[in-house]
């Protein structure tokens, strides 16, 4: 026998000596709860109230329909029921404002469906229209958007789109349409002021 | 606290019941069973008869023609009984279950049919998860038992 093989068969030994199984909560270390987190493990997806402008994105690409948007009065909540949610993560890959993170949080035990831990709630802020007093977008969607647009528009367009912004600021999407033609706010106005 | 419950709490016996679904969280919970995660350190085995049970363990969502199935699994568990739901598809219906229009196939969650005590949500949960589940489930068994005793 060869001293490579005397040095296989003890890695073998060493690998034999110690018990295989993972403690829970972790006995090795007393100020580590788990033994080992994965790396790339997607848990409890966590989202930046600060940042959530309440555009229905990942409403809209919700696979497991976990994620809902409730408009009651004068409030939006954003909200994920986790007992749905599949932790597939398009939620984060599609939020224009990177607000949704997935945490590295796994544990999750309820006795209850209307545990508060088994939602992830956002409450936003709704402005009211001012002719109708209907609620209509949240309060950080409209400036939000009229940046993202103002950056990626057709610099042909740029001045009379951002006059008729102006314009309709603060009214509801019903009341522009029924108001459009007073305020003259046509969508393709555009065309055909430069066909003229 | 008498001899028996002592016995059933120190070693619960688990029946696992697969309703439906992807076999995702029947795997990670043969995992947590297995010497890897060692969830029977806490006395439990997993057994072939649900009439054996003291815990059982539902996996996926219910098909409608599984539906007298689980109502006899679930009766035929001797009391005190606890039930586990583990995944997603088991707390809430998850992917393969809407609300509207209602599916032909799927009725949905298995606590539409049966009292679920523990709800272990993720797709799939990880071991851990389980193992921490299982042992609330215990905590539960324990409270249970004591009612039962003092009646």
């Amino acid at each position: 026998m060869s001293s490579s093989h005397i040095k296989i068969l003890k890695r073998i030994l060493e690998k034999y000596s110690t018990p295989m199984t993972l403690k829970y909560p972790s006995s090795v270390d007393a100020s580590k709860k788990y033994s080992q987190i994965p790396e790339g493990l997607r848990g409890i997806p966590e989202r930046d109230k600060e940042k959530c402008i309440g555009c229905r994105a990942c409403f809209f690409v919700c696979s497991g329909r976990a994620t809902k948007i409730i408009d009651i009065a004068d409030k939006r909540t954003v909200q994920i029921f986790l007992f749905r949610c599949t932790f597939c993560a398009h939620c984060q890959e599609s939020c224009p404002e990177e607000a949704i993170t997935m945490s590295k949080k796994f544990e999750l035990t309820v006795s209850t469906r209307s545990d508060p831990a088994a939602y992830v709630d956002t409450v936003l802020d709704m402005l009211s229209c001012k002719k109708c007093g209907k609620p209509y977008f949240p309060k950080k969607f409209v400036p939000r958007v009229y940046e993202r647009l103002m950056e990626k528009i057709n610099p042909r367009v740029k001045e009379t789109v951002s006059a008729d912004f102006k314009k309709v600021e603060g009214l509801c999407t019903e009341c522009r349409r029924a108001n459009s033609f007073e305020l003259d706010t046509h969508t393709r106005k555009h065309l055909w002021l430069e066909g003229a | 606290m008498g001899l028996i419950d002592k016995a059933r709490i120190y070693s619960p016996w688990l029946y696992h019941l697969h309703c439906g679904g992807c076999n995702g969280c029947d795997i990670e919970t043969l995992a947590a069973l297995a010497p890897r995660f060692d969830a029977e350190r806490f006395g439990i085995q997993l057994v072939a008869s649900p009439r054996h049970a003291d815990i059982l363990i539902a996996t996926g969502c219910v098909p409608k023609q599984f539906i007298p199935m689980v109502k006899r699994l679930y009766s035929q568990v001797p009391d005190p009984k606890v039930v586990v739901a583990i995944g997603g598809c088991a707390c809430g219906g998850s992917l393969f279950y809407e609300e509207e229009p209602d599916n032909y196939a799927i009725l949905g969650s298995p606590d539409l049919l049966i009292p679920v005590d523990i709800y272990v949500p993720g797709c799939a949960p990880k071991p851990e998860q389980i193992i921490n589940g299982i042992v609330q489930g215990i905590i539960k068994l324990a409270e249970k038992a004591a009612k039962k005793s003092c009646r």
